[in-house]
């Protein structure tokens, strides 16, 4: 085994097995946006957009830096992304472009915008 | 039960978050998912109003339902043989509908088997009848020590299982589920499926720990 072999055998979720640290009983109440994430991954599913496994792929597909320093909802919604850009649903453009839509829209209001959902 | 809760987000690395509370304005994440979400409704993928009902059905899946249907193959010998045949179809028996496309494999502690529930690859988890995983349940020690020494695992949830009993680890896909059936506790005889159903903990279905004992309950 050279000492790359185990970044081609392992990729980064397949962790079954690896040693690791002791069990923290972690746990926290999903954030609005966080719970957003995981209906709009349903929805997805439902209308045959993107599935269960693609979603896992496209979060290992972040590579190990992004799988290890970003949260779990932070993985999904930047994977959601490349896999809506690689079927050519949306580009980065556009998403880069609404996002500044969305910053404007909260600058324009002192209180904060009135969440949609 | 753990009953903790802190700001850990279920991932064993310290950095900082997208900033939330302070201002109030919305982190880069949050912002990333608004846009994808908004795009799409203005493509017209799907409507605003799916999105909500979605949030409403994630909101109605507790350990509750899991609780109900553990109680129910407890009291019910018939219905516990349709739980083990077929945990999907048994479960929407009782009205509790899945709203993804996965199977549900039922397994059931014995005192010769216990049965724990893990996902390597990431977090399938039966959320139809648990609702959405603990944290740790998704976060790299679980996952990866899980398969390889489950009885260590255990044991720092502070559960013992004799030598003698077989230790069964379940790694669930994308399209299979698991759900543990624990052992009914001693002294409960004469419990109604309420009763019994106060008893279940989520961490019991996922096979970390037993079912609470009557006295526990109490608590």
């Amino acid at each position: 085994m050279t000492d790359t072999a185990h970044l081609v055998t392992r990729l980064p979720n397949d962790i079954g097995g690896l040693e690791a640290g002791k069990i923290e009983r972690t746990d926290h109440t999903l954030e609005p946006w966080e719970k957003r994430c995981h209906a709009l991954a349903d929805v997805l599913d439902f209308h045959k957009i993107l599935n269960t496994e693609e979603k896992r792929c496209g979060v290992e597909a972040l590579g190990a830096e992004m799988v290890g320093k970003l949260s779990y909802y932070e993985r999904w919604i930047v994977a959601f992304s490349n896999i809506l850009f690689r079927k050519g649903i949306l580009t980065p453009t556009e998403v880069a472009l609404k996002m500044q839509e969305i910053e404007k829209r909260w600058d324009a209001q002192a209180d904060g915008p009135e969440r949609v959902i | 039960m753990s009953g903790q809760h802190n700001d850990d987000h279920g991932h064993d690395h310290d950095h900082p978050h997208a900033e939330v509370g302070a201002t109030g304005r919305p982190g880069y994440y949050d912002m990333l998912e608004t846009a994808v979400r908004e795009l799409l409704i203005e493509k017209k993928y799907f409507s605003a109003g799916e999105i909500r009902r979605q949030i409403e059905v994630l909101d109605s899946r507790t350990t509750a339902l899991g609780g109900k249907v553990v109680a129910k193959a407890w009291a019910d010998p018939e219905f516990k043989k349709r739980l083990l045949a077929n945990g999907r179809a048994a479960c929407e028996e009782l009205g509790i509908s899945f709203y993804d496309d996965t199977q549900l494999i039922v397994l059931e502690n014995t005192d010769r088997v216990h049965n724990l529930i893990v996902c390597t690859l990431c977090s399938c988890y039966p959320r139809p009848v648990l609702g959405l995983p603990p944290d740790w349940y998704k976060a790299k020690p679980y996952r990866a020590r899980a398969v390889s020494e489950p009885r260590a695992v255990l044991a720092e949830f502070g559960t013992t299982i004799p030598d003698a009993v077989e230790v069964r680890v379940h790694d669930s896909t994308a399209m299979v589920r698991y759900l543990v059936l624990p052992m009914r506790p001693a002294g409960t005889d004469g419990f109604t499926e309420a009763q019994l159903a106060e008893l279940v903990t989520r961490d019991a279905m996922i096979g970390v720990i037993p079912a609470n004992n009557p006295e526990g309950a109490r608590v």
